[in-house]
């Protein structure tokens, strides 16, 4: 078959949605398919300029094309007859994030006819593909909430777990993933505060803008902290992060309502690791189970020494809530013959 | 970088796209590649040349390269084309049978479009090359617009050797009728030496019936003996053997606009290349008896030339090792390209 990925993009900007993109292209053609990606620049400021972009999409002709499976927001809305969603999400700037401090655009009676226009949009063309699947339980729910349309949710795999294994519980919490302060890395190092044991923490990761890693570096030197908690301020190579893994103690990943269960789960789970999170992380509570793969704490600085100094202290169910979330993630299906599949059925 | 392409087809622009971005960031820049979907079927046109005038990239990149038509729509304040080829149906092409766009006034409407989006996007550009002098000709002639003739090099000059000169004569090109394989095929019922020819290539979509033919051709005239055809993909590895064990390679293309990369694999494997005087783009490269031979666009003016590469070796050596000192006199080199394409 002949498949278009269709994904939008900022240029010079890559994040989760742009790496499963390019993940799903590159497994389509190892499954004997020819796959396309497209990316189609997306700009929001000033959000008059959203329209372009939707216009723009409803404007392209694809021709030579068997099949589209499209993303996100405005690339969902390019016409195909036999177009098939994976959304990771819509425009959550008026939907969920509507009416928080994340909305972005002010509530002008040009920006108020521009959210009508995109909901609009959204309930009359997401109707036009012919299947969806989501990337997660919270994309569906808002799908459903908002726009009141059926979804089934399709877990994206890891691209690539065979250098993930099982290490003897160490000494560190590892938190792995971008230095960002939607992440909260900042509330970890604050924990470690708090904590009773001897736990130490290594957050590693390449900070998104330049003040993030400073901010965290500030506050290790003001609380003193520096015998204790390592930060890696670059991008580490998958081998590395394979082997911080296998050799710590369990794992934190505590973003701010998450849509997806996230990748930095998955891998720790690949390495048989309990993962710490916290209760308003969004799509991480769906595989990470208190007292079951995990502990899932409150977003506080107490809270999660609590949980670190458990894992600390309690190695045996460190080891077997990591076990479980490996057992977990084997039988939820999230592999990509699975995801391969389920795209390209009929 | 951006350009417009027709999904799952390769064509020359498409390696002129990958292999431009891929120097680019050999030398060191970050380079975002963008490619859109364009369907060429006249009906869908306008409102595909809306679309991308409607995206803004306006803040991304400090510099935007645009390609094929009419990705050079996209709007950025330091914006280059490297301009391929019109859409040729609203111009050279109009008023022959190869005009795809009908003669109605909705047809004439659309032409014009194109020729008024076109003035508007070149004319926001800040350089404009175009791939060869027969592209920047019609710029010239149809929109006055000068343009800096800029040859797309090899994306990967350092795979190709010789290895020697056998008796084959290599033509390897796309199977499609305007290449003219047939004609190649042709010629080679008058030759009088024991010279062979090898055609490679995958068929065109469309052009199977094209395939059948030249098989045909090959039994009828009873040349199996002396002509092999390989209708299919080869791959890099095998491409740079064939050039490197070849005694020169042909191409007989109607009035292309460029020198066809296979030229330039030729010359890379010091080889000469057997071209016909109403090739179009190949003769801005050979330059007859020198790099190159051009014969008259005839079956026994053809079989002489190949003949003469057939019996003359130690000229035809010569002229093969001519190549690469004529793409340099050219100017067909990354260097250049992406000194031009930063300046």
């Amino acid at each position: 078959m002949k498949i278009l990925v269709a994904n939008n993009c900022v240029p010079f900007v890559r994040g989760g949605a742009e790496h499963l993109a390019d993940a799903l292209t590159q497994k389509l053609i190892e499954f004997g398919h020819e796959a396309m990606l497209v990316r189609i620049p997306f700009r929001w400021e000033p959000p008059t300029k959203i329209l372009d972009s939707m216009l723009a999409c409803r404007l392209m002709r694809l021709q030579n094309v068997d099949r589209v499976i499209a993303f996100k927001f405005p690339a969902y809305y390019l016409p195909h007859d036999n177009k098939f969603l994976w959304l990771v999400h819509q425009f959550r700037q008026v939907y969920d994030l509507w009416g928080t401090p994340y909305q972005g655009m002010e509530e002008t009676t040009e920006n108020l006819s521009v959210r009508r226009s995109i909901i609009e949009a959204d309930n009359t063309y997401l109707r036009e593909a012919r299947r969806i699947y989501t990337n997660s339980a919270t994309t569906s729910d808002r799908l459903r909430r908002f726009n009141q349309i059926p979804s089934e949710v399709l877990y994206p795999p890891l691209l690539e777990t065979s250098h993930f294994r099982f290490g003897e519980p160490g000494g560190y919490i590892f938190c792995a993933g971008r230095i960002t302060t939607s992440k909260r890395q900042h509330l970890l190092v604050e924990a470690m505060r708090h904590v009773r044991t001897e736990v130490r923490l290594v957050v590693a990761g390449k900070s998104e803008a330049e003040g993030d890693a400073q901010q965290i570096e500030q506050l290790i030197r003001k609380f003193n902290l520096s015998s204790r908690v390592t930060v890696i301020d670059r991008f580490i190579s998958e081998e590395e992060k394979a082997t911080f893994f296998a050799d710590s103690l369990g794992a934190a990943y505590i973003p701010f309502d998450e849509d997806s269960y996230g990748y930095v789960t998955m891998e720790a789970f690949y390495s048989g690791k309990a993962v710490i999170t916290t209760s308003d992380s969004g799509g991480i509570l769906q595989i990470v189970r208190h007292s079951e793969t995990g502990y899932v704490a409150e977003p506080t600085a107490q809270s999660l020494a609590e949980a670190m100094d458990r894992l600390y202290e309690d190695r045996a169910a460190a080891r077997t809530w990591g076990r479980a979330g490996y057992d977990l993630i084997q039988n939820m299906g999230l592999t990509w013959e699975h995801v391969i599949a389920t795209l390209t059925a009929e | 970088m951006a350009s417009t392409v027709v999904p799952f087809l390769c064509g020359g622009y498409t390696v002129i796209v990958d292999s431009l971005a891929d120097q680019l960031a050999r030398a060191g820049h970050e380079v975002e590649v963008l490619k859109f979907p364009f369907s060429s079927h006249h009906d869908e046109l306008l409102e595909q040349m809306t679309a991308l005038r409607l995206l803004d990239l306006t803040e991304h990149g400090d510099r935007l390269i645009t390609i094929r038509f009419p990705s050079y729509l996209l709007r950025h304040p330091k914006k280059v084309v490297w301009f391929i080829h019109h859409h040729r149906g609203a111009y050279d092409l109009w008023g022959t049978r190869y005009q795809d766009i009908p003669l109605t006034p909705e047809g004439i409407r659309i032409r014009d479009s194109i020729i008024n989006a076109d003035r508007l996007g070149l004319s926001e550009c800040h350089r404009i090359f175009s791939n060869s002098k027969v592209v920047a000709k019609r710029l010239k002639q149809y929109n006055s617009i000068d343009a800096e003739v800029l040859y797309p090099p090899l994306p990967q000059a350092a795979n190709y050797h010789c290895a020697g000169y056998g008796d084959t004569v290599l033509y390897l090109n796309r199977l499609v009728h305007h290449k003219r394989q047939w004609l190649a095929i042709e010629a080679m019922r008058h030759v009088r030496t024991d010279v062979k020819l090898l055609i490679v290539g995958k068929a065109d979509p469309d052009a199977t019936a094209y395939v059948d033919e030249l098989h045909a051709l090959v039994h009828r005239h009873k040349l199996k003996d002396r002509v092999t055809i390989f209708d299919d993909w080869i791959d890099e590895n095998r491409k740079c053997t064939l050039f490197a064990e070849c005694l020169a390679a042909a191409y007989f293309p109607v009035e292309e606009d460029s020198y066809g990369y296979p030229s330039l694999e030729a010359h890379q494997s010091g080889k000469a290349v057997l071209t016909t005087a109403d090739s179009g783009g190949t003769l801005e490269l050979i330059i007859d008896g020198r790099n190159g031979l051009i014969a008259s666009p005839e079956p026994i003016a053809i079989a002489a030339a190949l003949d003469e590469l057939y019996t003359n070796r130690a000229r035809t050596q010569a002229m093969g090792e001519a190549g690469v000192a004529r793409m340099r006199e050219l100017g067909i080199s990354w260097d250049h390209v992406l000194d031009r394409m930063l300046s």
